[in-house]
């Protein structure tokens, strides 16, 4: 292990996905259209909006904090979004903007009680997932709030909103070449400053492995023709949204002073405060970054209903932790990562479809993604206990 | 930041501080000169971390002064006070422990790319050489500190202090959690500091280490300073007896004690 400099984190994570691709390959068996194209694009699409709240609450949990609020606060966003729309008439930009700076007061609000005042964020999301739900409601009086622009709402994906078969490649060549780049200008960077790298062949494995991935994603995305249509879709708009939100939220935790003290933070607060970290300060922007993100899925959210309704998002929270804590997010704070947010969510979500698609009712789904929860913990719990007597 | 000629690094001037009703230090004063260790002793509650606290930034002082290098300085939190070349050692070594080592070090003030990202093989690079001069074998630099042994985290901690060059060092019971090699080690990083010119304030329970690293002395008991000594001029049993009876017990009373136990 030592010589191949694999951290135990990237066993975690290649687990997990091991995990992902033995789930992928028991359903097809089982069910014969898992591995389907459609299949995969609707899953894909379905996730998104989970996923991309996902990848911050990540990194609120490992702050030592939780948002029970999120789904309430989706809802209310995405309902006002709509309603400054449909009722008040306002272009989409202007309204997603109006809906940004909504999300963006109620982090300030819960986000500064929590930091500044010190009251537990369980108790102040408690109380927003009942409130915002509320004014999800008042908004529009509970009424629907249909949304027709074109342009709004091919961001939800929907029939034309994918990239299509160019758009598709062109992406996944520009996301390879930006891999390839990472590894070679990581690679000189470590020379140049003398830190030995791990061997070529590990790096150049994961690089290619990566690539593989992407191009077969883009494949079968592309393979996947509505009918009535000429062409394949492609990688479907909301996915690439949460592709974007990934990195973003990636690069902030790997290579930004805020995400590093986020960690730190949830590893040790005391420490934190001693090395003169401005704890609350960085608490308070972790909770206007969700809100930021919480904006972004209830655009897709709502462009993907092609409405704003007030049950926007009920229930929304628990997938999201689940998402974050089946990803290899510690409740205790201090560790987890944004691509083990993604995986949580897809193992969510390709257990729901599997299981859908074998014909198991809701009431037995839900009894078999709970206790899958647990199951996953539990095994960290093994996990954690484990490494840190080997690997650390 | 250069001082005026033969001004202490540090000097506290009437020092108050309460946590709700309690006095937890009380118009303390006390000097630190260059290349000087001052052991700061008492019992538990005597103030003496407090004192160190707000001088590293933690607590803000109630009433007071602190100069540093001769002119009055402003410490309100740890930055201002990491600003002004002064580094803690702190009893709990303030380490995230789900971070590695060269996080560790750097944690609060981490090297930055001209873009404003964390520069992190610059960091793991000057990380390297920090550590391989304080101890030639650590090299698992890069796992959390959580999972390496209590000498190895003492040296990421001290490690901050030398790579920020700190002109003033507290430490807190630097020694209390180490083995009798990992000991001579800290003693050893003390006279090469206190040899550059680095003043160091010893927050200690163990005497053997007072007296083997410090030039001065401080007792305090509830709060309040029972004095400063040269420690050359004492012995183990004047300290014990300063810091159990709160005031200064001279040898002359003492011998005088002996003298008059000797004879009932």
């Amino acid at each position: 292990m030592e010589s191949l400099q694999l951290s135990a984190l990237d066993l975690r994570l290649g687990l997990m996905a091991a995990v992902l691709a033995v789930m992928a390959i028991a359903f097809h068996v089982l069910t014969g259209n898992f591995l389907t194209p459609e299949n995969l694009y609707n899953m894909a699409q379905q996730t998104a909006v989970v996923g991309i709240v996902a990848t911050t609450i990540a990194l609120v949990i490992v702050a030592r904090h939780i948002d029970l609020s999120v789904g309430s606060v989706m809802g209310f966003v995405g309902v006002l979004i709509a309603y400054l729309q449909y009722t008040a008439g306002w272009h989409w930009i202007a309204a997603s903007g109006a809906g940004l700076l909504a999300a963006l007061a109620v982090g300030m609000y819960q986000g500064g009680l929590t930091a500044y005042l010190g009251v537990p964020s369980f108790v102040v999301t408690l109380g927003g997932l009942m409130s915002f739900r509320g004014a999800a409601f008042l908004v529009a009086n509970g009424k629907t709030q249909p949304v027709t622009d074109p342009v709004f709402v091919m961001l939800g994906g929907g029939l034309d909103g994918a990239l299509g078969i160019l758009g598709s490649w062109a992406l996944a060549a520009a996301l390879a070449a930006l891999v390839a780049w990472r590894v070679v200008q990581a690679r000189r960077a470590k020379a140049r400053h003398g830190v030995p790298s791990r061997p070529l062949a590990v790096d150049g494995v994961f690089a290619i492995g990566l690539i593989v991935l992407l191009a077969a994603f883009t494949a079968a995305m592309c393979a996947y023709q509505l009918p009535g249509k000429t062409h394949g879709q492609g990688i479907p708009v909301p996915v690439v949204i949460w592709a974007a939100v990934v990195m973003v939220a990636a690069f902030i935790v790997r290579r930004t002073r805020f995400g590093r003290y986020v960690f730190a933070i949830g590893g040790n607060p005391e420490a934190a405060l001693l090395v003169g970290i401005p704890v609350r300060r960085v608490t308070l922007q972790l909770f206007l970054l969700l809100a930021v993100m919480i904006t972004i899925a209830a655009i897709v959210a709502v462009a993907r209903l092609n409405a704003g309704t007030n049950s926007l998002g009920t229930g929304m929270e628990l997938y999201v932790i689940a998402a974050a804590v089946i990803g290899g997010v510690s409740l205790s704070g201090g560790s987890g990562t944004v691509l083990g947010s993604v995986l949580g969510a897809l193992i969510i979500q390709f257990l729901d479809s599997g299981l859908l698609l074998m014909d198991v009712g809701i009431g037995q789904r839900m009894v078999i993604i709970g206790q899958v929860l647990i199951v996953a913990v539990a095994f960290d719990v093994l996990y954690r206990r484990w490494s840190g007597e080997r690997l650390a | 930041m250069t001082s005026p000629e033969g001004a202490p690094l540090v000097e506290l001037r009437d020092i108050y501080k309460a946590f709700g009703g309690i006095h937890a230090v009380e118009g303390v004063s006390l000097s630190l000169d260059v290349g000087e260790v001052v052991a700061v002793l008492g019992h538990n509650g005597a103030g003496k971390s407090t004192l160190m606290k707000m001088l590293a930034g933690a607590y803000p002082i109630d009433r007071g002064e602190i100069h540093a290098y001769g002119r009055p300085a402003r410490i309100t939190n740890p930055a201002e006070s990491q600003n002004l070349g002064i580094e803690t050692i702190h009893q709990t070594l303030a380490l995230a422990d789900n971070l590695d080592a060269v996080a560790n070090l750097f944690l609060g003030r981490e090297l930055l790319t001209p873009w404003n990202t964390l520069d992190d093989y610059a960091m793991e690079a000057a990380a390297r050489k920090v550590f391989a001069q304080l101890n030639p074998n650590f090299r698992n630099i890069r796992v959390p500190v959580r999972a390496l042994s209590g000498g190895q985290r003492q040296v990421v901690a001290i490690s901050r202090a030398v790579y920020f060059n700190a002109r003033v060092l507290i430490m807190d019971e630097p020694t209390a959690a180490l083995g009798p090699e990992e000991t001579r080690m800290v003693h050893e990083l003390v006279r090469r500091l206190k040899a550059a010119g680095v003043g160091i304030f010893l927050i200690s329970h163990d005497l053997p280490d007072v007296f083997a690293l410090s030039d001065r002395l401080a007792v305090m008991k509830n709060g309040r300073l029972v004095g400063t000594y040269r420690t050359a001029d004492l012995n183990e049993d004047d300290v014990l007896g300063m810091i159990i009876a709160g005031k200064r017990v001279t040898r002359v009373e003492q011998r005088h004690r002996k003298v008059v136990e000797a004879t009932t």
